[in-house]
């Protein structure tokens, strides 16, 4: 989807950023950093706007070098966010974050909406995450998600022509693959 | 872009004392030599901003999506309307929801 978004932007000035929740690291992405990394893929192909740059400064300066909160970031985002024409910010599978980082994802991400209407916001999950979307933004685009028969054929034919144990297959078995694996996924 | 990402990590490595939020110069010393004193501080506002490394991730992703996979999407009336609106008139969030497995991250 950030591929497809990026094409879609061809060389009009266009930010597309993109975040992986993942269950694993769960420790590691705290509102703040994941936060950060959205507005470090903002910044990262231009000059870093100076408004970062002083904050920078200023956290350096203090005892031990302070590190980003929460507040501070949402405000260095807005800034960032409205200072470009549009912006996609995409984000996978919030299901796997934390229920508290996550709320405060999505409250950080409506503030920064409302400041800047030029935001889009492509999530995913799985369906119960709807709800908690839906407490923060009255409204949402809903698109339920499952492969199409044509996705499921060429995932099929895709593993099929990749087999290395080729001398069990044969046309018959093949074809019967074809047919029953679709149907039972249609079934499901 | 590889190559991007490989020089990423490296610094990644090299500053990972940033994490615990050292501004301690020292810590440079066996670093790849930056060519001016703003790319180092370049380097060290982007990790300031967040340790996490999302284009790793992406890169393995699109390395394992298998072309036009879920590309439906980017046909609906949904998606068309959602990614055209520039001025607020449409909800800023368009949730793809579903179970795991149903290939939410290679949508394309």
């Amino acid at each position: 989807m950030i591929d497809s978004l990026c094409d879609q932007a061809g060389g009009k000035d266009i930010a597309v950023v993109g975040l992986y929740c993942d269950f694993l690291a769960q420790q590691e992405q705290s509102t703040t950093s994941m936060l950060g990394a959205i507005l470090k893929q903002l910044v990262s192909r231009r000059e870093i706007p100076e408004h970062i740059r002083e904050a920078f400064q200023k956290a350096k300066k203090e005892f031990g070098g302070r590190g980003l909160r929460l507040p501070d970031i949402v405000e260095i985002m807005k800034k960032a966010v409205a200072a470009l024409p549009r912006v996609f910010i995409c984000i996978d599978a919030l299901d796997e974050s934390t229920p508290k980082y996550r709320r405060e994802l999505l409250e950080s991400l409506r503030e920064i909406v409302r400041v800047s209407v030029h935001t889009r916001l492509f999530l995913t999950g799985r369906p119960h995450i709807g709800d908690e979307i839906l407490k923060c933004f009255c409204k949402m685009i809903r698109i339920p998600i499952s492969p199409t028969r044509d996705d499921i054929i060429n995932y099929l034919e895709m593993r099929l022509d990749s087999d290395t144990d080729s001398d069990v297959m044969d046309d018959e078995l093949r074809a019967d693959i074809m047919r029953v694996i679709p149907e039972k996924i249609a079934e499901m | 872009m590889a190559q991007m990402s490989s020089e990423r990590s490296q610094f990644t490595g090299n500053i990972g004392s940033f994490n615990n939020n050292s501004f301690n110069n020292s810590s440079f010393s066996n670093i790849v030599s930056f060519n001016t004193e703003r790319d180092l501080e370049r380097h060290q506002i982007l990790q300031w901003l967040s340790p996490l490394e999302p284009q790793q991730r992406h890169h393995g992703v699109r390395t394992n999506r298998l072309d036009g996979i879920g590309s439906w999407i980017l046909e609906t009336n949904e998606f068309r309307e959602w990614s055209g609106a520039e001025d607020g008139s449409v909800e800023p969030v368009l949730f793809c929801e579903g179970n795991p497995g149903v290939g939410k991250t290679y949508l394309r």
